[in-house]
Protein backbone atom coordinates (compact mmCIF):
# COMPACT_ATOMS: atom_id res chain seq x y z
CA UNK A 1 0.00 0.00 0.00
CA UNK A 2 1.45 3.47 -0.58
CA UNK A 3 0.48 6.74 0.63
CA UNK A 4 -0.74 9.88 -1.28
CA UNK A 5 1.92 12.79 -1.39
CA UNK A 6 2.17 15.02 1.63
CA UNK A 7 4.35 17.76 2.24
CA UNK A 8 6.93 16.42 5.14
CA UNK A 9 7.64 19.14 7.72
CA UNK A 10 10.37 18.52 10.28
CA UNK A 11 10.66 21.23 12.93
CA UNK A 12 13.49 21.31 15.58
CA UNK A 13 11.60 22.67 18.22
CA UNK A 14 8.24 23.34 20.26
CA UNK A 15 8.12 26.67 18.57
CA UNK A 16 8.72 25.57 15.17
CA UNK A 17 6.04 22.59 15.39
CA UNK A 18 3.44 25.15 17.20
CA UNK A 19 3.83 27.34 14.27
CA UNK A 20 3.59 25.05 11.36
CA UNK A 21 0.78 23.38 13.13
CA UNK A 22 -1.58 26.84 13.22
CA UNK A 23 -0.43 28.06 9.83
CA UNK A 24 -1.43 24.78 7.82
CA UNK A 25 -4.38 24.22 10.71
CA UNK A 26 -7.03 21.38 9.55
CA UNK A 27 -4.36 20.96 6.17
CA UNK A 28 -1.93 19.14 9.08
CA UNK A 29 -1.57 16.19 11.31
CA UNK A 30 1.22 15.56 13.26
CA UNK A 31 3.22 12.21 13.16
CA UNK A 32 5.11 11.24 15.88
CA UNK A 33 5.60 7.34 16.11
CA UNK A 34 3.65 7.05 12.85
CA UNK A 35 2.11 3.77 14.30
CA UNK A 36 -1.55 4.80 13.96
CA UNK A 37 -1.56 7.39 11.66
CA UNK A 38 0.49 6.14 8.73
CA UNK A 39 -2.01 2.60 8.24
CA UNK A 40 -4.91 4.85 8.32
CA UNK A 41 -2.81 6.86 5.78
CA UNK A 42 -2.55 3.39 3.91
CA UNK A 43 -6.37 3.31 3.99
CA UNK A 44 -6.47 6.92 2.73
CA UNK A 45 -8.34 7.97 5.98
CA UNK A 46 -8.58 11.35 6.17
CA UNK A 47 -5.17 12.41 4.64
CA UNK A 48 -3.76 15.88 5.42
CA UNK A 49 -1.54 17.44 2.68
CA UNK A 50 0.87 18.07 5.20
CA UNK A 51 2.51 16.05 7.77
CA UNK A 52 4.70 18.04 10.46
CA UNK A 53 6.80 15.32 12.36
CA UNK A 54 7.81 15.62 15.75
CA UNK A 55 10.96 13.07 15.60
CA UNK A 56 13.54 15.71 15.46
CA UNK A 57 11.70 18.01 18.39
CA UNK A 58 14.61 16.97 20.96
CA UNK A 59 12.54 18.70 23.83
CA UNK A 60 9.74 16.10 23.19
CA UNK A 61 11.91 13.10 23.53
CA UNK A 62 13.38 13.52 27.74
CA UNK A 63 11.74 11.89 30.51
CA UNK A 64 11.90 11.60 34.51
CA UNK A 65 9.51 10.38 36.96
CA UNK A 66 7.72 13.55 37.13
CA UNK A 67 7.73 14.15 33.40
CA UNK A 68 7.38 12.96 30.32
CA UNK A 69 8.12 13.89 26.66
CA UNK A 70 5.22 13.53 24.28
CA UNK A 71 7.37 12.33 21.70
CA UNK A 72 8.90 9.57 24.24
CA UNK A 73 8.41 5.80 23.19
CA UNK A 74 6.38 2.97 24.91
CA UNK A 75 9.50 1.11 24.19
CA UNK A 76 11.80 3.31 26.04
CA UNK A 77 9.37 3.75 29.38
CA UNK A 78 9.12 -0.39 29.51
CA UNK A 79 13.23 -0.79 29.46
CA UNK A 80 13.23 1.81 32.38
CA UNK A 81 13.20 -0.21 35.97
CA UNK A 82 13.01 2.73 38.25
CA UNK A 83 9.93 3.88 35.89
CA UNK A 84 7.96 0.37 35.81
CA UNK A 85 8.42 0.40 40.01
CA UNK A 86 7.28 3.62 40.14
CA UNK A 87 4.50 3.71 38.08
CA UNK A 88 2.96 -0.03 38.10
CA UNK A 89 -0.12 0.45 36.37
CA UNK A 90 0.90 2.81 34.15
CA UNK A 91 3.63 -0.02 32.75
CA UNK A 92 1.23 -2.63 32.85
CA UNK A 93 -0.44 -0.43 30.11
CA UNK A 94 1.95 0.65 28.45
CA UNK A 95 3.17 -3.09 27.90
CA UNK A 96 -0.28 -3.72 27.33
CA UNK A 97 -0.26 -1.44 24.19
CA UNK A 98 0.02 -3.40 20.39
CA UNK A 99 3.08 -5.17 20.42
CA UNK A 100 6.64 -4.52 21.32
CA UNK A 101 7.59 -3.95 17.46
CA UNK A 102 5.07 -1.09 17.72
CA UNK A 103 5.97 0.10 21.02
CA UNK A 104 9.65 0.10 19.51
CA UNK A 105 7.68 3.16 17.41
CA UNK A 106 4.72 4.69 19.30
CA UNK A 107 4.90 7.21 21.19
CA UNK A 108 3.13 8.80 24.59
CA UNK A 109 1.40 11.25 22.92
CA UNK A 110 0.52 9.69 20.47
CA UNK A 111 -1.58 7.13 22.57
CA UNK A 112 -3.17 9.77 24.49
CA UNK A 113 -4.23 11.02 20.50
CA UNK A 114 -4.99 7.87 19.16
CA UNK A 115 -7.73 7.91 16.49
CA UNK A 116 -10.91 5.95 17.71
CA UNK A 117 -11.84 3.15 15.81
CA UNK A 118 -14.88 1.47 14.46
CA UNK A 119 -15.91 -1.36 12.22
CA UNK A 120 -17.11 1.26 9.27
CA UNK A 121 -14.11 3.42 9.55
CA UNK A 122 -10.96 1.13 9.87
CA UNK A 123 -11.35 -0.40 6.50
CA UNK A 124 -9.96 0.40 3.27
CA UNK A 125 -11.44 2.53 0.63
CA UNK A 126 -12.69 -0.05 -1.63
CA UNK A 127 -14.54 -1.93 1.33
CA UNK A 128 -16.25 1.90 2.38
CA UNK A 129 -16.70 2.25 -0.98
CA UNK A 130 -19.23 -0.56 -1.46
CA UNK A 131 -20.60 0.17 1.80
CA UNK A 132 -21.45 4.06 1.81
CA UNK A 133 -18.99 6.21 3.41
CA UNK A 134 -19.42 7.33 7.29
CA UNK A 135 -19.71 9.99 9.31
CA UNK A 136 -15.69 10.22 10.41
CA UNK A 137 -14.77 9.59 7.20
CA UNK A 138 -16.02 10.84 3.22
CA UNK A 139 -19.62 10.17 4.28
CA UNK A 140 -22.37 11.81 6.12
CA UNK A 141 -24.21 9.04 8.23
CA UNK A 142 -22.89 6.71 11.17
CA UNK A 143 -23.79 3.21 10.40
CA UNK A 144 -23.41 2.27 14.24
CA UNK A 145 -26.60 4.51 15.04
CA UNK A 146 -27.95 5.35 11.89
CA UNK A 147 -28.22 9.35 12.25
CA UNK A 148 -26.08 11.85 10.70
CA UNK A 149 -25.07 14.22 14.05
CA UNK A 150 -22.70 12.11 16.00
CA UNK A 151 -20.03 9.72 15.68
CA UNK A 152 -19.75 6.66 17.44
CA UNK A 153 -16.07 5.39 17.07
CA UNK A 154 -14.48 4.01 20.58
CA UNK A 155 -11.80 5.49 22.31
CA UNK A 156 -8.72 2.95 22.10
CA UNK A 157 -5.94 3.93 23.65
CA UNK A 158 -4.66 2.18 26.80
CA UNK A 159 -2.31 5.29 28.76
CA UNK A 160 -4.88 7.84 29.28
CA UNK A 161 -7.09 5.75 31.52
CA UNK A 162 -3.80 4.40 33.44
CA UNK A 163 -3.02 7.74 33.61
CA UNK A 164 -6.35 8.94 34.70
CA UNK A 165 -6.78 7.54 37.79
CA UNK A 166 -3.17 8.49 38.43
CA UNK A 167 -4.06 12.42 38.39
CA UNK A 168 -2.18 12.94 35.77
CA UNK A 169 -1.91 16.23 33.47
CA UNK A 170 -0.79 17.28 29.99
CA UNK A 171 1.00 20.17 29.32
CA UNK A 172 -0.10 21.70 26.31
CA UNK A 173 2.04 23.96 23.99
CA UNK A 174 0.22 27.10 21.88
CA UNK A 175 0.59 30.29 19.73
CA UNK A 176 -0.11 32.03 23.31
CA UNK A 177 2.43 29.85 25.24
CA UNK A 178 1.66 26.70 27.87
CA UNK A 179 -1.10 25.58 29.61
CA UNK A 180 -2.11 22.12 31.93
CA UNK A 181 -4.61 20.55 31.95
CA UNK A 182 -6.14 17.13 33.39
CA UNK A 183 -5.34 14.32 31.28
CA UNK A 184 -8.97 13.08 31.03
CA UNK A 185 -10.22 17.10 30.18
CA UNK A 186 -7.81 16.74 27.28
CA UNK A 187 -10.91 14.39 25.53
CA UNK A 188 -14.40 16.12 24.19
CA UNK A 189 -17.21 14.27 25.68
CA UNK A 190 -20.01 16.49 24.75
CA UNK A 191 -18.74 16.97 20.83
CA UNK A 192 -19.79 15.58 17.56
CA UNK A 193 -17.25 12.56 18.60
CA UNK A 194 -15.29 13.46 15.25
CA UNK A 195 -13.12 15.64 17.22
CA UNK A 196 -12.03 13.74 20.07
CA UNK A 197 -10.16 16.68 22.35
CA UNK A 198 -9.97 19.80 23.09
CA UNK A 199 -6.58 21.16 21.35
CA UNK A 200 -7.18 24.46 20.07
CA UNK A 201 -5.55 25.08 16.41
CA UNK A 202 -1.73 25.09 16.90
CA UNK A 203 -1.78 23.56 19.88
CA UNK A 204 0.35 20.23 20.67
CA UNK A 205 0.69 17.79 23.59
CA UNK A 206 3.87 18.12 25.00
CA UNK A 207 4.50 16.58 27.94
CA UNK A 208 2.51 14.02 30.45
CA UNK A 209 3.30 15.48 34.51
CA UNK A 210 2.65 12.93 37.06
CA UNK A 211 1.64 13.97 40.54
CA UNK A 212 3.79 13.06 43.81
CA UNK A 213 0.28 11.63 44.96
CA UNK A 214 0.70 9.09 41.83
CA UNK A 215 3.70 7.78 43.28
CA UNK A 216 2.15 7.03 46.54
CA UNK A 217 -1.65 5.19 45.30
CA UNK A 218 -1.47 1.61 44.47
CA UNK A 219 -2.51 1.30 40.82
CA UNK A 220 -3.63 -1.62 37.83
CA UNK A 221 -4.59 -1.79 34.72
CA UNK A 222 -6.95 -4.80 33.15
CA UNK A 223 -7.56 -4.70 28.80
CA UNK A 224 -9.78 -7.37 27.61
CA UNK A 225 -9.15 -8.33 24.28
CA UNK A 226 -9.56 -10.92 21.82
CA UNK A 227 -5.74 -12.17 20.67
CA UNK A 228 -2.87 -11.05 24.20
CA UNK A 229 -1.04 -8.98 21.13
CA UNK A 230 -1.81 -6.43 19.19
CA UNK A 231 -5.14 -5.81 19.68
CA UNK A 232 -6.80 -2.57 20.64
CA UNK A 233 -8.83 -2.26 23.24
CA UNK A 234 -12.45 -4.09 23.98
CA UNK A 235 -12.29 -2.67 27.19
CA UNK A 236 -9.37 -1.42 29.29
CA UNK A 237 -10.31 -0.60 33.13
CA UNK A 238 -7.39 1.56 35.04
CA UNK A 239 -7.87 1.67 39.26
CA UNK A 240 -5.72 3.29 41.85
CA UNK A 241 -6.30 2.93 45.35
CA UNK A 242 -5.01 4.32 48.36
CA UNK A 243 -5.76 2.88 51.54
CA UNK A 244 -5.58 4.04 54.85
CA UNK A 245 -5.32 0.59 56.91
CA UNK A 246 -8.65 -0.61 55.39
CA UNK A 247 -10.01 2.66 54.93
CA UNK A 248 -10.00 4.33 51.36
CA UNK A 249 -8.28 7.40 51.53
CA UNK A 250 -8.49 7.70 47.69
CA UNK A 251 -10.39 5.49 44.76
CA UNK A 252 -9.91 5.83 41.14
CA UNK A 253 -11.21 4.11 38.26
CA UNK A 254 -10.95 4.69 34.76
CA UNK A 255 -12.20 2.74 31.34
CA UNK A 256 -11.69 2.75 27.75
CA UNK A 257 -12.56 0.86 24.79
CA UNK A 258 -16.10 1.91 25.76
CA UNK A 259 -16.91 5.00 24.49
CA UNK A 260 -15.84 7.98 22.03
CA UNK A 261 -13.43 9.51 25.11
CA UNK A 262 -11.98 7.44 27.99
CA UNK A 263 -13.55 8.28 31.56
CA UNK A 264 -13.41 7.91 35.06
CA UNK A 265 -16.28 7.00 37.37
CA UNK A 266 -15.76 9.29 40.22
CA UNK A 267 -19.86 10.13 41.30
CA UNK A 268 -19.37 5.65 42.30
CA UNK A 269 -16.15 5.90 44.01
CA UNK A 270 -16.13 9.28 46.29
CA UNK A 271 -18.64 8.06 48.39
CA UNK A 272 -16.52 5.28 49.60
CA UNK A 273 -13.73 7.69 50.47
CA UNK A 274 -13.01 6.77 54.65
CA UNK A 275 -15.18 4.06 54.44
CA UNK A 276 -13.72 0.17 54.62
CA UNK A 277 -13.27 -1.65 51.04
CA UNK A 278 -15.23 -4.19 51.82
CA UNK A 279 -15.71 -7.38 49.56
CA UNK A 280 -19.60 -5.32 49.46
CA UNK A 281 -18.30 -2.34 48.22
CA UNK A 282 -16.24 -4.32 45.70
CA UNK A 283 -19.57 -6.12 44.09
CA UNK A 284 -21.63 -2.82 44.33
CA UNK A 285 -19.00 -0.18 42.62
CA UNK A 286 -18.31 -3.33 39.95
CA UNK A 287 -22.38 -3.13 39.42
CA UNK A 288 -22.78 0.32 39.39
CA UNK A 289 -20.23 1.11 36.63
CA UNK A 290 -20.77 -2.04 34.60
CA UNK A 291 -24.61 -0.03 34.63
CA UNK A 292 -23.70 3.28 33.88
CA UNK A 293 -21.64 2.70 30.50
CA UNK A 294 -23.14 1.67 27.02
CA UNK A 295 -21.04 0.75 24.82
CA UNK A 296 -22.56 0.14 20.89
CA UNK A 297 -21.99 -2.74 18.29
CA UNK A 298 -18.65 -1.28 16.13
CA UNK A 299 -15.89 -3.64 17.93
CA UNK A 300 -15.17 -7.73 17.49
CA UNK A 301 -16.76 -8.56 20.85
CA UNK A 302 -20.69 -7.71 21.31
CA UNK A 303 -21.54 -4.34 23.31
CA UNK A 304 -23.77 -6.79 25.98
CA UNK A 305 -20.54 -8.87 26.69
CA UNK A 306 -18.29 -5.70 27.03
CA UNK A 307 -20.29 -4.23 29.03
CA UNK A 308 -20.74 -7.71 32.03
CA UNK A 309 -17.06 -7.55 31.42
CA UNK A 310 -17.19 -4.15 33.15
CA UNK A 311 -17.76 -5.35 36.32
CA UNK A 312 -15.70 -8.19 36.10
CA UNK A 313 -12.64 -6.26 35.27
CA UNK A 314 -13.46 -3.89 37.32
CA UNK A 315 -13.92 -6.77 40.71
CA UNK A 316 -10.99 -7.74 39.44
CA UNK A 317 -8.96 -4.62 39.52
CA UNK A 318 -10.12 -3.81 43.39
CA UNK A 319 -9.59 -7.59 44.64
CA UNK A 320 -5.97 -7.14 43.09
CA UNK A 321 -5.51 -3.75 44.34
CA UNK A 322 -6.62 -4.58 48.37
CA UNK A 323 -6.05 -8.16 48.08
CA UNK A 324 -10.17 -8.62 49.32
CA UNK A 325 -11.47 -11.14 47.70
CA UNK A 326 -15.12 -10.19 46.41
CA UNK A 327 -18.00 -11.68 44.91
CA UNK A 328 -18.44 -11.94 41.33
CA UNK A 329 -20.85 -9.27 40.11
CA UNK A 330 -23.75 -9.09 37.59
CA UNK B 1 9.15 21.70 2.15
CA UNK B 2 11.30 19.80 -0.39
CA UNK B 3 9.54 16.34 -1.96
CA UNK B 4 12.85 14.52 -2.73
CA UNK B 5 15.95 14.38 -3.96
CA UNK B 6 16.09 13.27 -0.29
CA UNK B 7 19.86 12.58 1.38
CA UNK B 8 21.29 9.54 1.57
CA UNK B 9 20.43 6.62 3.52
CA UNK B 10 22.49 3.87 4.60
CA UNK B 11 21.38 0.10 4.68
CA UNK B 12 23.48 -2.37 6.04
CA UNK B 13 26.97 -0.33 5.95
CA UNK B 14 26.60 1.39 2.82
CA UNK B 15 24.93 4.27 1.83
CA UNK B 16 22.55 4.70 -0.70
CA UNK B 17 21.83 8.00 -2.79
CA UNK B 18 18.65 7.99 -4.46
CA UNK B 19 15.70 10.31 -4.73
CA UNK B 20 12.43 9.58 -2.76
CA UNK B 21 9.64 11.84 -2.05
CA UNK B 22 8.51 12.22 1.66
CA UNK B 23 5.49 9.91 1.43
CA UNK B 24 8.03 6.93 0.41
CA UNK B 25 7.69 3.96 3.12
CA UNK B 26 11.21 2.48 4.19
CA UNK B 27 9.83 -1.45 3.69
CA UNK B 28 9.21 0.07 -0.02
CA UNK B 29 12.26 1.21 -0.43
CA UNK B 30 14.16 -0.91 0.63
CA UNK B 31 12.49 -3.44 -1.46
CA UNK B 32 11.34 -2.02 -4.56
CA UNK B 33 14.95 0.74 -5.03
CA UNK B 34 17.32 -1.09 -3.25
CA UNK B 35 15.99 -4.87 -3.91
CA UNK B 36 16.56 -5.60 -0.76
CA UNK B 37 14.07 -8.35 -0.66
CA UNK B 38 14.73 -10.25 2.70
CA UNK B 39 12.56 -7.92 4.26
CA UNK B 40 9.25 -8.89 3.49
CA UNK B 41 5.86 -7.43 3.12
CA UNK B 42 3.37 -8.70 4.89
CA UNK B 43 0.13 -7.11 6.45
CA UNK B 44 1.67 -3.35 5.84
CA UNK B 45 -0.26 -2.36 8.48
CA UNK B 46 1.88 -3.36 11.61
CA UNK B 47 0.21 -6.09 12.48
CA UNK B 48 2.74 -8.93 11.33
CA UNK B 49 5.88 -8.10 11.79
CA UNK B 50 7.14 -9.33 8.44
CA UNK B 51 8.51 -6.05 7.65
CA UNK B 52 11.02 -5.76 10.79
CA UNK B 53 14.58 -4.43 10.31
CA UNK B 54 16.66 -2.76 12.82
CA UNK B 55 16.88 1.28 12.73
CA UNK B 56 20.33 1.86 15.21
CA UNK B 57 19.92 -1.57 16.64
CA UNK B 58 15.85 -1.63 17.39
CA UNK B 59 13.60 -3.57 15.60
CA UNK B 60 11.17 -1.37 14.20
CA UNK B 61 8.41 -1.87 11.53
CA UNK B 62 9.80 -0.83 8.06
CA UNK B 63 6.00 -0.48 6.88
CA UNK B 64 5.12 2.07 9.30
CA UNK B 65 8.37 4.09 8.58
CA UNK B 66 8.94 6.82 6.61
CA UNK B 67 12.23 6.19 4.71
CA UNK B 68 12.58 10.20 5.13
CA UNK B 69 12.78 9.89 9.21
CA UNK B 70 15.10 7.14 8.75
CA UNK B 71 17.84 9.47 7.22
CA UNK B 72 20.62 9.70 9.08
CA UNK B 73 20.22 6.59 11.04
CA UNK B 74 22.00 2.82 11.09
CA UNK B 75 19.87 0.65 8.93
CA UNK B 76 20.24 -3.59 9.08
CA UNK B 77 17.84 -5.96 7.17
CA UNK B 78 18.09 -9.32 7.60
CA UNK B 79 20.70 -8.96 4.05
CA UNK B 80 22.59 -7.55 6.52
CA UNK B 81 23.03 -9.38 9.51
CA UNK B 82 25.87 -12.23 9.29
CA UNK B 83 28.52 -12.16 5.60
CA UNK B 84 27.14 -14.03 2.79
CA UNK B 85 29.38 -17.15 3.95
CA UNK B 86 28.18 -17.69 7.27
CA UNK B 87 24.67 -17.30 8.86
CA UNK B 88 24.09 -16.00 11.67
CA UNK B 89 23.64 -18.07 15.13
CA UNK B 90 19.72 -17.60 14.87
CA UNK B 91 19.76 -18.34 11.39
CA UNK B 92 21.47 -21.75 12.01
CA UNK B 93 19.38 -22.76 14.81
CA UNK B 94 16.04 -21.86 12.75
CA UNK B 95 17.34 -24.41 9.87
CA UNK B 96 18.61 -26.86 11.97
CA UNK B 97 15.48 -27.07 14.19
CA UNK B 98 13.11 -26.54 10.98
CA UNK B 99 11.22 -23.19 12.04
CA UNK B 100 10.51 -22.40 8.98
CA UNK B 101 7.55 -23.73 6.47
CA UNK B 102 6.47 -21.23 4.08
CA UNK B 103 9.42 -18.79 5.38
CA UNK B 104 7.26 -15.82 4.52
CA UNK B 105 7.56 -14.34 8.27
CA UNK B 106 11.24 -16.03 8.89
CA UNK B 107 13.14 -12.43 7.80
CA UNK B 108 11.54 -10.91 10.99
CA UNK B 109 11.72 -13.63 13.63
CA UNK B 110 15.12 -14.11 12.78
CA UNK B 111 15.66 -9.75 13.00
CA UNK B 112 13.21 -9.70 16.46
CA UNK B 113 15.10 -12.88 17.75
CA UNK B 114 18.87 -11.80 16.94
CA UNK B 115 18.28 -8.30 18.91
CA UNK B 116 16.81 -9.92 21.90
CA UNK B 117 20.04 -12.61 22.01
CA UNK B 118 21.98 -9.35 21.34
CA UNK B 119 20.31 -7.91 24.44
CA UNK B 120 19.63 -10.75 26.49
CA UNK B 121 21.70 -13.76 25.70
CA UNK B 122 19.89 -16.11 27.94
CA UNK B 123 16.22 -14.96 28.04
CA UNK B 124 13.31 -17.08 29.69
CA UNK B 125 11.08 -18.86 27.48
CA UNK B 126 8.22 -16.45 28.41
CA UNK B 127 10.68 -13.50 27.24
CA UNK B 128 11.15 -14.88 24.25
CA UNK B 129 7.01 -15.48 23.91
CA UNK B 130 6.70 -11.95 24.47
CA UNK B 131 9.39 -10.79 22.41
CA UNK B 132 8.33 -12.40 19.42
CA UNK B 133 4.32 -11.17 20.38
CA UNK B 134 4.79 -9.03 17.25
CA UNK B 135 5.99 -11.75 14.77
CA UNK B 136 3.13 -13.65 13.57
CA UNK B 137 3.40 -17.09 11.54
CA UNK B 138 0.28 -18.91 10.22
CA UNK B 139 2.63 -22.00 9.81
CA UNK B 140 4.82 -23.17 12.39
CA UNK B 141 2.58 -22.79 15.86
CA UNK B 142 5.55 -21.20 17.13
CA UNK B 143 7.02 -24.12 19.05
CA UNK B 144 9.93 -24.79 16.77
CA UNK B 145 10.68 -21.10 16.27
CA UNK B 146 11.12 -20.70 20.46
CA UNK B 147 12.79 -23.78 20.49
CA UNK B 148 15.00 -22.37 17.42
CA UNK B 149 15.42 -19.00 19.98
CA UNK B 150 16.46 -20.93 22.50
CA UNK B 151 19.00 -23.35 21.04
CA UNK B 152 20.44 -20.34 19.89
CA UNK B 153 20.66 -18.76 22.80
CA UNK B 154 22.17 -21.68 24.40
CA UNK B 155 25.04 -21.99 21.94
CA UNK B 156 24.26 -25.34 21.11
CA UNK B 157 22.95 -25.10 17.33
Amino acid sequence: MHLDPFELHRPASVGEAVELTRKFGPACDLLAGGTDLLPNYKMHLNVKRHLVALGDVAELRTHSLERIGAMTRLGELERDTAFRATYPGLAEAIGEVATPLVRASATVGGNLLVETRCFFFNQSYFWRDSLGYCLKADGDRCHVVPQKERCYATFSGDLAPALGVLNASIEIAGPTGLRTVNVLDLYDAAGDGIRRHHLAEGEIVTAILLPDSARRVRSTYRKLRIRPTFDFPELGIAASLDLDGSRVRALAIAAGGLETYPKRFDEFTAPLVGAPLTAEAITAIADQIMRSVRPVYNTFLAPDYRKRMVAVYVRRALEHLSGVRAEAAG
Amino acid sequence: MERGPAGSIRVNGQSYDRPFPPERILLDLLREDFNLTGTKRGCDLGTCGCCTVWIDGVPTLSCLTLAALAEGHTITTVEGLSSPSELHAVQRAFVERGATQCGFCTPGFIMTAAALLRDQPHPSREEITKAISGNLCRCTGYSKIIEAIEVAAAGTG
